[in-house]
């Protein structure tokens, strides 16, 4: 097939192909002189000039960011150190090789034409960032069960001798109290046993006093991830904790910018697979964000993704060219990932990037125009983003799951007609029951995407199981949610100083009067 | 094994696992909710006013039979006040559209509606099996959905209605919004999840089940028995869009609610303030009076260059050059006859049932 390669069009409606490059020779179209070696969105460059080409791009998404706010100055001063987040694919390979070239490469200086010798501060060395920076690699193979690649990942960063500081995270921290007191929060025990029921559709928080504070950050890891009703759920579950990590490390380090090697291609994914999971109110954080930590914990930090404008095949050209290693992607994503929308929307944008490269880069140029409708409401407590009010309220609108609503229609028309009204009464009663219990949830804390993470499901559900001793009414939580929500006013609903629970319960007139049945004298 | 028991009224044999929220439920509770979410949508969206003439825009296809089916039973049983009429367009596709509309005209017995139909041949003199012996197969579906949307808008005015509804469900919308992402086109993006959208004299248009999925529609006309004319257009491969269709029914298939969240997604976020300035003004054409984003409506475009033989001047800027180095327009070729707003009382005659 020759073009668009959907197999439900006949040939004589089809879009013809473009030509791979435009130009009618296949001289590089920057230099003019040399032949081209790479075809870059239609455009022949040769090896020379591709590797300025890269560099500039690079430094055109970076640099802009670097100073902080206040008048212009002519030299890059960041108000914080560095922290560079690495996975050991294509994308972070290519930017911590550009990191450590552009900005920690050693000067070459002659010291003869210097005024005012080595030592005066004008020809002092003086780095764009404080501190040494600092590369954070997330092992995420508690998630899988797969070796650790931590060592892989330490020889890479650690082939540039003396630039970096490498910094291995577990993706099972998020569940670590010793963890989380390290990066500056501070858990009472009692919170600590704060745990999810993930059977109940409002996500009501429970709390155990013994098997979920006491299971190992991994069990608790595993038994979160075995608790998502999806695939999709799965991949977001363990993207979301990378990130947070990567965030909540960086502001332990009082760090200004964290750094990701998210290509062009990437970011085209996250965009749509975000959208399709329901994050367009923050479609715009995709590309740059900005993430505030609480007070204390570190200074505003800004995350920052260089590579957006370099799509994936000049990133593999670069390592290629520059002859780096990558670690090679963890397999399990490779195979069960397929059912996942992240991974569907990565195979579709692939395809797309292929045949049509304008198409990837349309996307994020697309999505780069558009801006939440409206005001956040505050920050989702699992992904840290911005989110909106009125969630559920949405949610109930279009879609009818009870006949709670039901109860003020009972005897007009708008009641459903195949019941009868002592029918909708019990059933309406019911529901309000079930309201009435559920007050300490975590749902009005979470944003549309996350909601949905962990409440929609699929006839094609995850394979894992809890691990033994977990219950799923008591799933653990990353420990940044467990805080603000020990702390929260819903606390007064939970736990008091000496970890006792109370929760609030609605009481009918029925109730009431049971209690004090005994008491009253009949008429008779 | 015992029958499973509808989750909603807790007494009945459940039937259908809704695509939508994954609950198993009765045949009679499915009935409910659906057609009381599509009540829902209209109620909070401000849809309609007592009184309002309403065009329901009828193919004969699964979503406006059941969107005619439900706006008649709502009408009814909540009282809207609507006066209801049915609009058809006739492309002239033989074999496709000819059976077509003849499900609609037993739709307007079924429904006891009036019924307008109004073809292409009559508006524009060219049929759809016309334009594609001049154009081939390709880029066709542009022509017809230019074509169609101004119809709607013209047989709604000669009806004098205030408000077309269509069959737009959520699988159409949420592949909207991923094939106006893909292709840059800021402008629809912006506006594809808006249920109602209405420009300067133009009438108001709506889409009553942009939350309702598409297999419950089909489960809707399946359980109710409903007069529908299922075949695929003949000329309908649009390549672009089968491959966003393609991608979302993966994405349904992987999580069933993808599709709300994307019209979620569509919903959460907006066109920034500094891009909108950057826009076209919406203009009038001046050949034909209807809205437009240049001198000239895409229709009068398109069908300037099906009139002088270039039909591609309408899609590609070489063609359009072409077209502008052959001269200025001829005045003999024919032209859409100039738009007028409605007028509140029908223009023509309407059809109705006896």
């Amino acid at each position: 097939m020759s073009s668009c390669d959907n197999p439900n069009v006949e040939q004589d409606s089809l879009m013809t192909r473009r030509k791979k490059y435009d130009g009618k020779t296949k001289a590089c179209v920057k230099c003019k002189e040399n032949t081209g070696h790479v075809v870059i969105r239609h455009a022949v460059y040769c090896k020379s000039c591709f590797f300025p080409l890269i560099e500039a791009r690079f430094k055109k998404s970076l640099e802009p960011t670097i100073n902080s706010s206040g008048p212009r100055r002519k030299t890059l001063k960041a108000a914080g150190s560095l922290v560079i987040g690495f996975s050991g694919g294509i994308g972070s390979r290519t930017l911590l090789d550009l990191v450590a070239k552009t900005y920690y490469a050693p000067r070459e200086v002659d010291e003869e034409k210097l005024r005012g010798g080595t030592n005066h501060p004008r020809n002092k060395e003086q780095g764009v960032w404080t501190g040494k920076p600092i590369v954070c690699f997330v092992d995420t193979s508690s998630a899988f069960s797969n070796t650790s690649l931590v060592e892989e990942a330490r020889i890479i960063v650690e082939s540039y001798p003396g630039v970096f500081d490498f910094r291995p995270i577990l993706l099972e921290d998020a569940f670590d109290q010793d963890w989380w007191r390290k990066v500056g929060g501070d858990l009472s025990e009692s919170a600590s046993g704060l745990g999810l029921d993930i059977t109940d559709q409002d996500l009501r928080l429970s709390y155990a006093s013994t098997s979920t504070s006491e299971c190992s950050p991994q069990t608790a890891l595993r038994a979160y991830l075995a608790s998502l009703p999806t695939r999709t759920a799965f991949y977001n579950a363990i993207q979301t904790l990378t990130r947070v990590l990567l965030l909540q490390t960086a502001a332990s380090e009082n760090a200004s910018h964290l750094l990701l090697g998210t290509s062009l291609t990437s970011l085209s994914v996250n965009l749509i697979s975000g959208i399709a999971q329901g994050a367009g109110f923050s479609v715009a954080e995709e590309a740059i964000e900005e993430w505030t930590p609480e007070p204390g914990c570190g200074m505003k930090l800004k995350v920052v993704r260089p590579l957006r404008d370099v799509g994936m095949k000049e990133c593999a050209m670069w390592t290629y060219w520059h002859n780096l290693n990558v670690i090679p992607s963890l397999n399990a994503v490779e195979n069960n990932g397929r059912n996942a929308i992240h991974t569907l929307t990565r195979d579709f944008i692939f395809g797309l990037e292929t045949d049509y490269p304008a198409t990837v880069s349309t996307i994020a140029r697309t999505c780069a125009k558009l801006a939440p409708k409206e005001t956040p409401s505050g920050v989702c407590l699992l992904c840290q983003r911005p989110t909106h009010a009125e969630v559920q309220a949405w949610k109930a609108q279009i879609s009818i799951r009870t006949y709670h609503d039901a109860a003020s229609a009972v005897s007009g028309n708008t009641r459903p007609p195949h019941l009868t009204e002592n029918e909708i009464a019990s059933l309406t009663k019911k529901t309000q029951d079930d309201l009435s219990t559920s007050s300490n949830t975590l749902t009005p804390f979470l944003c549309y995407a996350c909601h949905t993470t962990l409440t929609s499901r699929s006839s094609r559900g995850t394979t894992l199981t809890l691990p033994p001793g977990i219950s799923p009414t008591n799933i653990p939580i990353p420990r940044w949610i467990t805080q603000p929500m020990a702390l929260s006013p819903q606390r007064s609903n939970f736990l008091n100083a000496d970890g006792e629970v109370f929760q609030s319960l609605k009481q009918t007139p029925e109730d009431l009067k049971s209690r004090i049945e005994g008491f009253i004298l009949s008429d008779e | 094994m015992p029958p499973k028991i509808c989750v909603l009224c807790e007494k009945s044999k459940a039937m259908v696992k809704r695509p939508k929220t994954g609950q198993i439920v009765c045949r009679d509770c499915f009935f409910y909710v659906f057609e009381t979410e599509v009540h829902n949508t209209i109620v909070q969206s401000k849809l309609f006013n007592p009184g309002d003439r309403v065009a329901i825009g009828a193919s004969g296809g699964k979503d406006s039979t059941v969107l005619a089916y439900v706006m008649k039973t709502l009408n009814e049983r909540y009282q809207y006040g609507l006066e209801l009429f049915l609009l058809s367009i006739d492309e002239g596709i033989t074999g496709y559209r000819d059976d077509s509309l003849e499900t609609v005209k037993r739709n307007q017995e079924q429904y006891d509606m009036p019924l307008k139909i109004l073809s292409y041949d009559e508006l524009y003199g060219w049929t759809m099996d016309a334009i594609v012996s001049q154009v081939g197969r390709k880029n066709n579906c542009t022509f017809c959905g230019v074509f169609r949307r101004q119809a709607l808008d013209r047989g709604a005015a000669m009806l004098g209605v205030d408000h077309i509804v269509t069959g737009h469900n959520a699988d159409d919308i949420a592949e909207t919004v991923l094939m106006n992402i893909m292709r840059g086109d800021i402008a629809r993006l912006g506006r594809c999840t808006a249920i109602c959208t209405q420009g300067e004299d133009t009438i108001r248009r709506s889409k009553p089940f942009k939350y309702a999925y598409e297999k419950e529609i089909v489960m809707y006309a399946h359980f109710k028995k409903l007069d529908y004319f299922s075949t695929e257009c003949i000329y309908s491969p649009d390549a672009y869009r089968g491959h966003a269709r393609a991608f979302l029914k993966d994405l349904e298939a992987a999580r069933p609610s993808a599709i709300i969240d994307i019209i979620h997604s569509g919903e959460a976020f907006e066109v920034r303030e500094e891009i909108k300035a950057t826009q076209k003004i919406q203009q009038t054409c001046q050949r034909c009076g209807y809205m437009s984003s240049n001198t000239l409506c895409k229709a009068c475009t398109l069908l300037e260059g099906l009139e002088r033989g270039m039909a591609n001047s309408g899609i590609t800027d070489k063609a359009r050059k072409k077209l502008d180095a052959a001269g200025p327009t001829p005045d003999n070729i024919r032209t859409i006859p100039f738009f007028k707003p409605p007028s509140g009382s029908p223009a023509v005659t309407i059809d109705v049932p006896l």
